[in-house]
């Protein structure tokens, strides 16, 4: 076991350092969030009426296909430079290596949204610093990167590579989605805490569910 | 295996007449709806072609499990064939209940939870078609295949909690709070026989299939040796 947290520790502090060194993802990353706000702004005309409903699912949507980049990249180092074979005989057990990715992956949504979400609140003159709102955001982004993690492992080692991690990662993603987007714009609104808990609930076995069963079938996916 | 062809071949009439016998029921049997009128007949077929679409996904989340504890490439085929075969039955159920949907709700397509989910799912299993074609190395397609179905599955239960948590408009038969379509006896047979013959032609179509995918991946096999063979010695000179 402690070999394993070890293993872990150093696999995420080995991504993060690398990523900090180039910070080509975390800017894309960022820039490509940004972007995604200026299109909502238009798209679909904030006014200050409706923007209280539906400021948290802007916010999502923004985390989520910034997301998908830094996804599409999580593997791509280890797949380019062939050192998959090398990653699962360094470590006790292969499971860490999917807990490593998954950490840097939710820390790195972790990362855009504590940049997106002081951002939307200047912009749009709203505060979202709400404690019940970034629970949400936090819960939101572990289960999105529990199940992405897994796609994006097999993505990463198919023909169309980063075309096909959306298509096979939303639809599975899809009670997330729903759950963040609900659960968020209730504490927003000040909804009662009855009608938001069944959506945390939610947002918990969904985690929890994906997270096993990744744990389980990972082996399956980096094996060679 | 002649015996096996011979087995399917008997299966493959016995669904005829089935299925025959289901649509027989659905148009003599069955009485009119006294509120949806004719219309309500596609509901045998709507609600059967649903069954078969989850039954297909379980098939191939299970075949998944299997494939990847007892590690015999049998599973693969059938999985592929289940996720084909289950995709084409959502496709009806969902086309089916639009057109029912269009004169009883006034509108082909709502969010309610039972639809979501199964557009999703659909969805999910378009994904698993594509990844598939996205592998060339055959074991590793088959891996893939198994880790996808298995995660696949497993967020659909999901999707509907999540979809129902919203509200819903959706007639409930089994398990509702709602007595909102009210069924005489003879229409619960005819559904039980419409299920009943869509399970046994899903049971024909899934064996006629994986004895067809089985052999495409022969050949493919094949066609991969005989490749390198030509191929290798070219690259050689």
């Amino acid at each position: 076991m402690k070999d394993w947290l070890h293993s872990v520790r150093t696999l995420v502090w080995k991504d993060l350092l690398q990523e900090w060194r180039s910070k080509d993802m975390l800017t894309a990353m960022f820039a490509f969030a940004i972007l995604t706000l200026f299109i909502f702004n238009y798209a679909m005309e904030l006014s200050p009426i409706n923007r209280a409903e539906i400021a948290a699912g802007i916010i999502w949507v923004v985390v989520v296909f910034a997301g998908t980049l830094g996804l599409n990249r999580s593997f791509t180092a280890e797949q380019d430079q062939g050192c998959f074979d090398a990653l699962v005989m360094a470590v006790p057990d292969v499971s860490a290596i999917y807990f490593g990715k998954m950490l840097t992956n939710w820390l790195v949504m972790l990362f855009v949204s504590v940049l997106i979400v002081p951002i939307y609140s200047l912009l749009y003159n709203q505060s979202l610093f709400n404690a019940g709102f970034l629970l949400v955001l936090v819960l939101g982004a572990w289960c999105y990167s529990a199940a992405g993690t897994l796609i994006a492992g097999m993505t990463v080692q198919t023909r169309m590579r980063d075309l096909l991690l959306p298509i096979l990662l939303f639809p599975i993603l899809m009670p997330v989605n729903m759950a963040v987007v609900k659960s968020a714009s209730g504490i927003l609104t000040a909804a009662p805490f009855e009608d938001v808990q069944a959506w945390l609930v939610l947002l918990a076995a969904y985690g929890i569910i994906v997270t096993t069963v990744s744990i389980m079938v990972f082996e399956y996916v980096i094996r060679e | 295996m002649s015996s096996e062809n011979k087995k399917l071949k008997i299966l493959s009439y016995v669904v005829f007449f089935m299925v025959l016998g289901a649509f027989a029921m659905v148009l003599f049997y069955a009485p009119i709806e006294q509120n949806m009128g004719i219309v309500q007949k596609v509901f045998f077929f709507h609600v059967s072609a649903a069954w078969i679409g989850m039954l297909a996904f379980l098939v191939a989340a299970v075949c998944g499990i299997l494939y990847l504890t007892k590690k015999r490439m049998i599973f693969d085929p059938i999985a592929f064939s289940a996720v084909e075969i289950g995709l084409l039955f959502t496709a009806i159920a969902n086309f089916s209940g639009m057109i029912w949907a269009k004169p009883i709700w006034n509108t082909w397509w709502t969010w309610d939870p039972r639809l979501t989910t199964m557009t999703i799912m659909a969805f999910t299993y378009i994904g698993y078609l594509l990844l598939r074609r996205g592998v060339d190395n055959p074991e590793k397609r088959a891996r893939f295949g198994a880790v996808y179905a298995i995660i696949g599955f497993a967020s659909v239960p999901l999707t509907f909690f999540s979809s129902r948590l919203l509200r819903t408009i959706h007639p409930t038969i089994f398990g509702g709070d709602t007595g909102d379509m009210a069924m005489t006896s003879a229409m619960y047979q005819t559904m039980a026989a419409g299920i009943v013959a869509f399970t046994v032609l899903f049971a024909a179509l899934l064996w006629h299939r994986s004895i067809l995918a089985a052999r495409e991946m022969e050949i493919d096999a094949l066609r991969a040796q005989t490749e390198t063979l030509e191929f290798g010695e070219v690259q050689d000179d």
